[in-house]
């Protein structure tokens, strides 16, 4: 008998236990999963400006004291918006998600505040929201944004994950010249809403300072 | 009762004084809340059944023999007797079995948790709630609700005080400033959508648009500038707008702030984004109530 063979061996009972158990985990999870990962309707990927400013987030560590999630309670809804969904972050890698809310909630603060609050903020949080702990980001202002690495990382997440990028994303430097002024014109945008001079200029000469890339990406989570 | 039947009960007993003992140690008085005495009771109800089912089998071992048909099956010479399931253990496993088909086929998949069923429930009732208790608010209340709003909304742009923070933002203790109704006057205003459209820009030149942001920025008092008649005919003579056609320019009033709020505003200070998914009807109305206070 077939039962009599398993109880004499021990590893192929275990794996035959196993086995069952990873099954009713397979069809209660992978489906779902599937269908919640899933893009909402109208997803853009982001950027080339946007993921410059999405490495400008990251390297300043933004996610140490900024979630982006937004859980389905009253008390955050109100604050921030609409709950977060899963397929809105399906473009994201990584995502930002965050676990610790030292400062708000990040992920529709393109929601509700605008260019020129987020170059008075970045300056000096403490002037504008009285009794923040949030350091000043001055360096973000004369740094430049790596603009020519977030084109890369597009076509990179192009290639390897069929993120909709339209077919002039192409890893070749021909590509990257034609592509380079349309980020520009989104930096210059940005700028043409901002005070501050030494950046207006920057992004005149063709540079695009950190500030500019991290305001698109901001401006771009809702 | 045999000896060991005593042994048994006393050691439950030296159980149940032991804890009583530490209880009262410790300053509680048990029976003074119902929990701490329900508690107690099933503490000395499981010490007995404890010590009493011990002991019947204890006693069992002692004088049963084996006897009966022993199982097919055998462990390295150790048998088994086909007895009979117990009828006890047998009820209950048809019990969890009929339990599984309830809850495999009915039970989990009616009554599923739903954490956004549960926040839509939560919404609801919160929104049923807040409704009955602001239908007929006061003004005061209004105010005082209006400015948790305001804090928690406003205040990073306007400041705590409603003064803009130094020209980054709309100062609510005045209407406008000169600077913005000058800035208006040349280069129009399309951002608020109110029935009577666009205001083109240019409508006055020179000294007749300094005479009329003198006068706006003055709150309208004292003498009218003749030039103010081109704003007049849409803002009305008195500055308040035609009855909501046209933006006041007196006061902050309901219709002013309704545009504000739902389309938000592009204007010389910079680009306020519109509240209209975090700012409900009534707190919209608490919110004019709290910044009309704000400039008287």
């Amino acid at each position: 008998m077939f039962f009599h063979w398993l109880e004499k061996n021990p590893f192929f009972f275990a794996s035959g236990i196993s086995i069952v158990i990873a099954f009713a985990g397979l069809i209660e999870i992978v489906p779902n999963f599937a269908k919640a990962a899933r893009p909402v309707v109208d997803l853009k990927p982001r950027t080339v400006l946007e993921l410059a400013g999405k490495n400008v987030y990251i390297k300043d560590n933004c996610m140490s004291c900024h979630s982006q999630l937004i859980r389905p309670f009253k008390s955050e809804t109100d604050r921030y918006g609409d709950y977060s969904l899963s397929g809105e972050y399906a473009f994201d890698r990584p995502f930002l998600w965050g676990s610790k809310r030292t400062g708000p909630d990040l992920h529709r603060v393109g929601n509700y505040r605008t260019t020129d609050w987020h170059e008075n903020h970045m300056l000096n949080p403490a002037e504008i929201v009285p009794g923040s702990i949030m350091p000043a980001y001055k360096h973000q202002f004369t740094n430049l944004a790596d603009i020519e690495t977030a084109y890369a990382e597009a076509v990179t997440v192009k290639n390897a994950f069929h993120t909709p990028y339209g077919p002039e994303f192409k890893g070749t430097r021909a590509a990257w010249e034609a592509h380079k002024p349309k980020v520009l014109a989104d930096a210059k945008a940005i700028a043409d809403d901002m005070k501050n001079k030494d950046v207006k200029e920057a992004v005149a000469r063709g540079e695009v300072p950190e500030i500019v890339a991290l305001i698109a990406y901001l401006n771009s989570l809702k | 009762m045999n000896a060991l039947m005593i042994k048994a009960l006393a050691f439950a007993a030296v159980l149940i004084i032991a804890t009583i003992a530490v209880v009262t140690s410790l300053d509680i008085d048990i029976f003074a809340d119902s929990v701490n005495a329900i508690t107690m009771g099933g503490a000395i109800a499981v010490a007995t059944i404890t010590a009493s089912v011990a002991v019947k089998y204890v006693n069992q071992m002692k004088t049963d023999t084996a006897a009966g048909p022993l199982a097919e099956d055998n462990w390295d010479g150790i048998g088994e007797y086909e007895n009979e399931l117990p009828s006890g253990w047998a009820y209950s496993f048809l019990a969890v079995f009929l339990w599984s088909m309830w809850y495999g086929l009915i039970g989990y998949p009616v009554n599923a948790y739903s954490q956004i069923g549960e926040y839509n429930e939560d919404v609801l009732a919160y929104n049923a709630k807040f409704e009955a208790i602001h239908k007929n608010a006061d003004e005061a209340t209004l105010k005082e609700m209006g400015e948790s709003i305001f804090l928690v909304q406003c205040q990073q742009c306007h400041g705590v005080t409603g003064d803009g923070l130094s020209g980054k933002a709309q100062d609510f203790t005045a209407r406008m400033s000169k600077e913005q109704v000058l800035d208006v006057i040349k280069n129009g205003q399309n951002q608020l959508g109110y029935p009577m459209g666009a205001m083109p820009a240019g409508m006055a030149q020179g000294a007749d648009a300094e005479a009329i942001a003198e006068y706006v920025a003055g709150g309208m008092k004292g003498e009218q500038p003749a030039a103010f008649a081109a704003c007049g005919s849409c803002h009305g003579m008195d500055g308040k707008g035609n009855n909501g056609m046209s933006p006041n320019l007196v006061s902050y009033d309901a219709a002013l702030m309704n545009h504000v709020v739902q389309n938000g505003k592009k204007g010389m200070i910079g680009k306020m984004p519109s509240f209209k998914t975090l700012i409900t009807p009534v707190q919209e109305k608490a919110l004019t109530v709290y910044i009309q206070s704000l400039s008287n």
